[in-house]
């Protein structure tokens, strides 16, 4: 959608997806440790996966458009 | 010649802020999460933003059916301009997802980006969140405590469980028509946790003279006044000829309200609270709320998203779509199939959020400053929110396309596609050879 809103589109929406993550797992794992009473095992468990999913998702979201913002200076060159 | 100019603008500046500050200053904004109930269909609520949603809808509808109705080879007007945005789109689409699946994904992306569009701009007119019916706060505080009986969930063994708050602006009447006057203040009331209906009775009579009649206490005498205290507002507010009248049972059995309360230190049963001849203690509830200022309405349209995202992988590769999440050939495949399992889930929130977030924040932006600033700086973040209606509507319907695209993809060819713009027509269409072939 145009040369940048493409980019800035794709770049907001993918902050989110770490804030969320992160934020999600924590809310979970805050849930978790209120049932169990374990607290804080589920939280730091929560958290380490709400971060290991934001680093993998996001970084599969951000590969191909990082692949290809590499291609665009030389086609347009 | 120059200084004539930069003293003229400073000069309309300055009269602006005057003019905002002192004279047309909005009332003082209530900001409320949950959307507003406008009436009820059965047991469904039908909210502000969902009547938005319609109209949005109906809309869009309109100006699609006049756009195509009389379709012409060479289009003008109308016609011209829905094909311009609609080609615009194509072109996008397929741009990133290729012409096959660009053509497939299409229907959904585009209505997800224009009804998202239309929503967002279409609640920054002016009659948003400002025009509505009013709901007299003042009543309802009144009916909660005359109706509180140990059955209610508020009510245990006398007293209530939890707070309360009550919140209203005051309000003017002329004729008909209700409004709030400029820069009036938002008065709140809580009935507290751990207090009886009668000592919240005493409370609310406080409450009422000090801010309907001529009757001040000091700050910290309010939350636990005397009945000394509660005796001189009550004679306050029946002295006063502009306050709010308190009813007992001989005034109100015309008007037939449900339950009187007892009143501890006045010894009297309270009836009723007429508010026929002053202020009124109301809240607006706005005909029009945007859209997706309603956690309800994003996240509906998120798992729309998810559910088309997900049909969709499945149309492309059968059951080997669940390879991708739950692949036991070795510990770190199973782990990153967990990982794709959990992200797919967490879009549907980040989706939620993200659309919400941006747009109630506007929203409550909008609304704050037009209190706090008038005329100057909300023209400023008027200007912002269209460049953020607009973005978000990008953002969501792009990220659909994006994570529709990544679903449709083989597992393990991924390394090689999404988003190649030269390679793409020719990896689609291996692509869709080979799920033509598995179907």
């Amino acid at each position: 959608m145009g040369s940048w809103i493409t980019p800035t589109a794709y770049l907001l929406g993918i902050g989110w997806f770490f804030a969320t993550s992160i934020i999600l797992g924590l809310v979970l794992g805050k849930w978790a440790d209120s049932i169990t009473g374990l607290e804080p095992l589920f939280t730091l468990v929560g958290i380490m996966l709400g971060l290991a999913v934001a680093i993998y998702g996001g970084a599969r979201m951000l590969l191909p458009f990082m692949r290809r913002l590499g291609d665009e200076p030389s086609e347009k060159r | 010649m120059k200084l004539v100019y930069i003293g003229g603008i400073a000069v309309g500046v300055l009269a602006l802020l005057g003019l905002g500050l002192f004279i047309a200053q909005g009332p003082q904004p209530e900001i409320v999460v949950p959307a507003e109930v406008l009436f009820k269909i059965g047991p469904l609520n039908i909210t502000n933003t969902l009547f938005t949603s319609w109209v949005v809808m109906a809309l869009l509808i309109i100006l699609t059916f006049a756009a195509t109705r009389s379709m012409s080879l060479l289009p003008t007007g109308l016609q011209n301009f829905v094909e311009a945005v609609v080609g615009f789109l194509v072109a996008q689409i397929e741009d990133i997802a290729g012409e096959k699946n660009g053509r497939k994904f299409f229907t959904v992306v585009a209505t997800i980006f224009l009804f998202v569009l239309v929503s967002n701009w279409f609640g920054l007119l002016p009659f948003f969140n400002s025009i509505g019916k009013t709901a007299d706060v003042g009543h309802e505080i009144f009916a909660e405590l005359a109706s509180a009986s140990p059955a209610r969930l508020t009510l245990k063994d006398g007293v209530y469980t939890a707070d309360k708050k009550f919140a209203g602006a005051k309000m003017q009447k002329s004729g008909s028509i209700v409004y709030a006057k400029p820069r009036a203040k938002t008065v709140d009331f809580t009935v507290k946790a751990g207090e009886t209906p009668g000592r919240a009775m005493d409370r609310y009579i406080v409450f009422l003279a000090r801010n309907f009649a001529a009757f001040d206490i000091p700050e910290a005498a309010v939350e636990d006044p005397t009945a000394e205290e509660i005796r001189v507002a009550a004679d306050a507010l029946k002295n006063s000829s502009t306050a709010p009248e308190l009813l007992d049972a001989s005034q109100v059995a015309a008007g037939g309200e449900a339950a009187a309360i007892k009143s501890p230190a006045l010894g009297t049963e309270i009836a009723g609270v007429s508010f026929e001849n002053s202020a009124k203690m109301a809240v607006v509830i706005p005909f029009f709320r945007g859209t997706f200022s309603d956690l309800n309405n994003t996240l509906a349209l998120g798992i729309i998203a998810f559910v088309m995202i997900e049909i969709w992988g499945f149309q492309a590769q059968g059951f080997g779509y669940l390879k991708k999440f739950f692949d036991f050939s070795n510990p770190i495949k199973a782990f990153v199939g967990i990982l794709e399992l959990l992200s797919e889930f967490i879009r549907i929130v980040s989706f939620t959020f993200r659309l919400f977030g941006n747009i109630f924040a506007g929203e409550v932006l909008v609304l704050m400053l037009t209190f706090l600033m008038p005329f100057l700086f909300v023209d400023i973040i008027y200007g912002l929110e269209l460049f953020v209606g607009f973005i978000q509507a990008a953002v969501f319907a792009l990220l659909t396309l994006v994570f529709a695209s990544m679903a449709t993809e083989h597992h393990g060819e991924d390394e090689h596609h999404a988003g190649h713009q030269g390679e793409e027509a020719t990896a689609d269409a291996h692509h869709h050879q080979g799920a033509a072939q598995a179907h």
